[in-house]
């Protein structure tokens, strides 16, 4: 499945891929943190970055981390099977209806903006084993594989998209200074780290045995958001 | 601390159980339509898990009730439940009584498994009453529900850390709670409570259990799913810590409670809401 290039190729094409300006729709969604504001759980940058902490250690991005983590193996093994039960998985995870929505629009809109820019074979692999229920983790995953990007590397980048995209929310939210939504990336990094090692280091058992966590009010104000009277965000 | 099973249960347990293991258990229920009611099919109950049959009430559904006969579950602990709805029936599967996890003295989980299937246009409960963890118990609980497409199913877990009201604080112990649902072969909701070794640091976590005492989660597959949402949310509106959604013909509610009083009453709402004008199994209200 994987094609091959420069190693310096693999750091262009994440920075490209996870980068704002790829057309997946990132900035319209909060993952509750619209919900967590109005609540005032979320309040300040202290409060932003224990939200988002948990969240990686224990929480949706973890699952997702798994997720990324089980599809990318999948791909880089060519298997149709695996890939099919890891992109089922990630589909059937979300809490609420605008999470999934959140996951499945993504992922979608990763998918075909990757088959115009970066088309690939890992591609129509992931369209013949998920068809149009396609996971943004999975997505990513499936796209990095296809392109022979390590798995760390690729969840590393990954996995700050998401955080990016969560302060950057919180930065409109709050409202959190460009200074705080720096400093907040900068606390989270070792989260990241941590999280992304974790994952590398899960066996190739059951992903279902791997993904979950306790981010319950997490999962609350995602569900709050979705009857939240004034709204910026999609979920 | 606990009571073992009776000889003649263990007797009955496959050799490969660890000489640790305090108690297992199998139970599997099936219902069948006769004559155009739903009647028991078949039943098998092995070591600790036992099955009732309560009375049949009036404007209720036929109800299996299991019953953990050694009143707890510990450090390699195994229980495992099966039911089957057959075409077109309508029965409740619930709980005698709340399932206590205590200290697990060898850092094993208690392992719980249960099955459902539900054939075309059968109609399921799962009512399960509390589960209560103790400080150190350790769970590890899978449940699986396979359903036909135009089939109906309730299902609900609830958590309760110690007992609040005796001043017992949990912040040591493991709890996993997976939940897969297949409609026509199709996952449709998974999910997986994990509160792994920084169990305390969950429940204080904002995104995670926010202090709570208590928690559940309720989920309603159904056709008309998504029309229960609306008198559901009304329902939650003023609690701070609870929420619903529905999507694809599946209802899903979340409650973070102070206690497992609060809890109980918030589910019991709830269920008045899913499953009107029917009664809640008896066990229930003991």
């Amino acid at each position: 499945m994987a094609m091959t290039m420069a190693p310096e190729a693999g750091l262009y094409r994440l920075m490209a891929w996870l980068s704002p300006a790829y057309p997946v729709g990132a900035f319209s969604h909060s993952s509750g943190l619209e919900w967590a504001v109005e609540a005032g759980w979320v309040h300040d940058r202290d409060s932003l970055t224990e939200w988002l902490a948990d969240l990686l250690r224990n929480g949706s991005v973890w699952s997702d981390a798994v997720l990324f983590i089980h599809g990318h193996r999948a791909v880089a093994a060519g298997d149709q099977a695996r890939l099919a039960a890891v992109a089922e998985l990630a589909a059937a995870l979300a809490p609420a209806r605008e999470r999934q929505v959140e996951t499945l629009a993504q992922g979608m809109a990763f998918v075909l903006a990757s088959e115009a820019a970066w088309d690939c074979p890992a591609l129509a692999l992931l369209r013949r084993a998920a068809g149009a229920r396609i996971a943004y983790p999975v997505a990513v995953a499936a796209l990095a594989a296809g392109w022979a990007i390590a798995a760390g590397p690729a969840l590393t980048a990954y996995l700050h998209g998401v955080v990016a995209n969560l302060v950057s929310a919180a930065q409109r939210l709050v409202p959190l200074g460009q200074s705080d939504g720096q400093r907040a990336i900068a606390i989270l990094e070792a989260a990241v780290d941590h999280s992304t090692r974790r994952a590398l280091a899960l066996d190739h058992g059951d992903p279902f045995g791997q993904v979950g966590g306790a981010g319950f009010a997490a999962d609350i104000a995602a569900l709050r958001h979705e009857t939240q009277y004034t709204r910026l965000f999609r979920s | 601390m606990k009571a073992t099973c009776a000889a003649t249960s263990w007797s009955e347990l496959p050799d490969t159980l660890s000489p640790l293991a305090r108690a297992a258990g199998a139970a599997r229920v099936a219902f069948k339509r006769r004559a155009g009611e739903t009647v028991l099919d078949t039943l098998y109950q092995q070591g600790c898990a036992k099955l009732r049959l309560p009375r049949l009430e009036t404007g209720a559904w036929p109800c299996a009730v299991t019953v953990n006969t050694v009143g707890g579950l510990t450090g390699g602990d195994r229980l495992s439940l099966e039911a089957r709805w057959g075409e077109a029936t309508r029965a409740t599967l619930a709980a005698q009584a709340a399932e206590r996890i205590y200290r697990s003295p060898d850092g094993r989980a208690a392992r719980v498994e249960t099955r459902l299937v539900l054939d075309a246009g059968a109609c399921g409960e799962w009512l399960p009453q509390e589960t209560i963890l103790f400080q150190g118990g350790r769970l590890d609980r899978d449940l699986t529900v396979e359903m036909a497409g135009d089939a109906s199913f309730l299902g609900l877990e609830m958590l309760v850390f110690g007992r609040v009201a005796m001043g017992e604080v949990v912040t040591q112990g493991a709890f996993r709670d997976g939940w897969r649902i297949r409609r026509d072969g199709r996952l449709v909701y998974a999910d997986a409570l994990v509160l792994g070794d920084a169990l305390v640091r969950d429940r204080l976590a904002p995104a995670g259990l926010r202090e709570a005492g208590a928690l559940a989660t309720i989920i309603a597959v159904r056709p008309d799913g998504e029309r229960l949402l609306e008198p559901i949310r009304a329902l939650l509106a003023d609690q701070p810590l609870a929420g619903a959604s529905a999507w694809d013909g599946l209802l899903a509610v979340r409650l973070l409670t102070p206690d497992g009083a609060a809890l109980r009453r918030l589910v019991v709402a709830c269920l008045s809401v899913l499953r009107t004008p029917r009664a809640l199994p008896r066990v229930w209200l003991c």
